[in-house]
């Protein structure tokens, strides 16, 4: 017994004072970086191994949109995230857009009604950058009261109720197939791109790392760093909105409860796929990966025919282990 | 002769006066709203200004009373506990599954008791040694804590839980004439508080690192145990919100504390607690707290639809946000 006791106070106290090696630094730079992709491999070892409904071919389509939708959604908040940002409105954009579309729809045409979910969307991008960078508002604090804001309106305006049918154009957006891939799944490629391209080959793009990295230095070197902080969330919010047309197509209808898990997921999926907190650091590939983890293990939950409940800890534990594992990253190579 | 000599007495003693109130203008201003808000509300609704209702306001702040007083802590040192209701929620229904185990036995109350306080107590513990080991963002690491307990009592329990024994919510009824004993036991308790913040090395420690950590260690604070010790005190308090909602609800309610954790930040906020940490007093939170309560009290006497209520919080906390005073060193993320 004495014995026992002794030893876990050494093993706890080289806990403490422990110094990293430059290999174990490494291992942890490259874990942090790979984390979904391997973990997305272990995944379908595991749904081969006890799901093989997983592999049924509806079921995969269910996955691919779902995964388009957190695709969309996500490129956003890598964008805030990396310029050292965070952005918990996106779940409220998402469902007040999806709102605006289908309730304006039956009285105007789609065209109109579009270009007004996007400019409201927009707008609160906007206010949300403006909030953060001129008036020195924490990202947390300003997005969350933007959140809770953008909740109450959506109440005050739709008493509740779940709204009218969804426009045809965006049933065609999501769940029609080109061939056997799902439009969504393109919807989500062609963003992918577009911003691929755009934070590696253009000058915004570079900001934007350059802000996250380091923006005092950013500030010296002529960058407007304000302007590309507010840029970066009205992207975001417009993104968001997308994610909530393709989401709402595909669900049918839209409710209260239309992507109230929007904001964690795709915090979680940008965490787990190598995005970090401090900002700079990060890639849509990544990103993606994470996305296609949280779907993945979401479906999984149901496949296995385990509570749903399930899903909730789950969401909460990726997010809990990657926050801490890319939170540990961050201070071992910022040393 | 320097130029103080030169002054009155009257006028030196009037710039005192003068800075402690632009010192504390939050505080000042908080209060005024809620003097102003009362007077108004009494002028309007023969209701409210009966001593019944005004006892009843104070009865009604002290679940938000107690989760803002643990959300204050985490928000000195410039974090946030975005777990704290479903901390509170998972207190809550362990005590009452556990109640409804044993067949409602009340000699089980005391040591219930402090079961729950020991969750609670638990769970803030494993929010701080999470955020302090592996320096991660406290507010994503809380977040992520909530969804996890959410999951947790779903799978408790979806459905009310019977069985709560009647000496038990005593702790919402006993009363002294027409206020209640939870009442002055609140009152006391926010004084602890309050002293406690004040007045002791560990409430001093949690204002020196939400100023700054770097001068925090440099003067010899032990920054990771201090920053544990705000989260356990901030499940401490959850849990003690979680034990009071079961007495007033009598069931093991699985809606229980929700929405709290944004009320409590707000209320923490609009008491004047710096959301950077370091800057404020847990008067201003007491403040804070009754503003919002006394606000849902006179909305629910004029019967306000429930929507706009959410409405107009999220319009509050824009307007508090967007009036937020700058710190001198910005600190973006």
């Amino acid at each position: 017994m004495r014995m026992i006791f002794i030893n876990t106070k050494k093993f706890v106290r080289r806990l403490l004072s422990f110094r990293p090696t430059p290999r174990f630094v490494h291992a942890v730079d490259l874990a942090g970086q790979w984390a979904a992709p391997i973990m997305v491999g272990l995944v379908l070892i595991v749904a081969a191994l006890y799901a093989p409904a997983f592999f049924n071919p509806t079921n995969f389509k269910t996955i691919a949109i779902q995964f388009a939708v957190l695709g969309i959604v996500v490129v956003g908040q890598t964008l805030v995230l990396l310029v050292r940002s965070i952005d918990l409105s996106v779940s409220a954009v998402l469902a007040l857009g999806a709102v605006i579309v289908v309730q304006t729809e039956a009285g105007t045409s789609l065209n109109i009604s579009l270009v007004q979910a996007f400019a409201v969307a927009a707008a609160i991008g906007l206010a949300n950058g403006i909030l953060i960078t001129k008036r020195q508002v924490p990202p947390f604090v300003a997005t969350f009261g933007m959140l809770v804001f953008i909740q109450g309106a959506r109440l005050a305006y739709t008493k509740g109720q779940a709204s009218g049918t969804v426009p045809a154009f965006l049933r065609m957006i999501s769940i029609e197939t080109v061939g056997i891939i799902p439009a969504a799944l393109i919807v989500w490629l062609i963003v992918n791109i577009v911003f691929f391209f755009v934070l590696r080959y253009t000058r915004f793009g570079r900001w934007i790392y350059a802000v996250g990295g380091n923006p005092s230095t950013s500030r010296y070197a002529g960058i407007r760093v304000d302007m590309v902080m507010i840029a970066a969330h009205t992207i975001c919010s417009m993104l968001a909105l997308l994610g909530g047309l393709v989401l709402s197509g595909y669900i049918g209808y839209v409710d209260l409860r239309l992507g109230t898990d929007y904001n964690m997921n795709s915090i979680a999926a940008a965490i787990v796929g190598g995005t970090t907190f401090f900002g700079g650091r990060g890639n849509l590939f990544g990103s993606a990966a994470g996305a296609a983890l949280l779907v993945m293990l979401l479906n999984l939950v149901v496949v296995l025919g385990l509570p749903i409940h399930w899903q909730l800890a789950m969401q909460g534990l990726v997010l809990v282990m990657a926050t801490a594992l890319q939170g540990f990253r961050q201070f071992l190579l910022s040393r | 002769m320097g130029p103080a000599e030169g002054k009155s007495p009257i006028s030196r003693h009037f710039g005192k006066s003068l800075s402690f109130v632009r010192k504390n203008g939050s505080i000042f201003l908080i209060y005024g709203f809620i003097i102003l808000i009362a007077g108004m509300a009494a002028i309007y609704s023969e209701t409210f200004r009966t001593a019944s209702n005004m006892a009843n306001i104070l009865r009604q702040s002290i679940i938000l009373g107690l989760i803002a007083i643990g959300q204050s802590m985490v928000v000195l040192t410039g974090g946030m506990d975005i777990s704290i209701d479903m901390i509170a929620r998972t207190v809550a229904l362990t005590v009452a599954t556990l109640f409804a185990t044993y067949e409602s036995d009340s000699s089980l109350i005391v040591p219930l008791l402090f079961l729950g306080v020991t969750v609670g107590v638990t769970l803030g513990g494993i929010n701080g040694v999470l955020i302090t080991r592996t320096h991660a963002n406290p507010f994503i690491i809380t977040f992520g804590m909530a969804s996890i307990l959410r999951g947790v009592n779903l799978a408790i329990s979806t459905t009310p839980i019977r069985g709560i024994p009647s000496p038990y919510l005593r702790i919402y009824d006993a009363k002294i004439g027409i206020i209640a004993i939870n009442v002055i036991v609140m009152g006391i308790i926010w004084y602890a508080v309050w002293l406690f913040s004040t007045r002791t090395r560990l409430g001093r420690s949690l204002f020196a690192i939400g100023g700054s950590e770097r001068v925090a260690q440099l003067s010899a604070i032990r920054i990771n145990w201090t920053l544990v010790s705000a989260y356990v005190l901030s499940g401490f308090f959850a849990a003690l919100a979680g034990l009071f909602v079961l007495a007033r609800m009598g069931v093991g309610d699985p809606g229980t504390a929700e929405g709290m954790t944004f009320q409590s930040i707000v209320a923490v906020a609009v008491g004047g607690i710096s959301l950077y940490g370091g800057k404020g007093s847990l008067i201003g939170t007491l403040g804070g707290v009754l503003l919002l309560t006394m606000i849902s009290n006179v909305f629910n006497l004029m019967q306000v639809n429930i929507y706009y209520q959410q409405l107009l919080l999220g319009l509050v906390v824009l307007i508090a946000v967007a009036a937020y005073r700058s710190p001198r060193s910005v600190r973006p993320g």
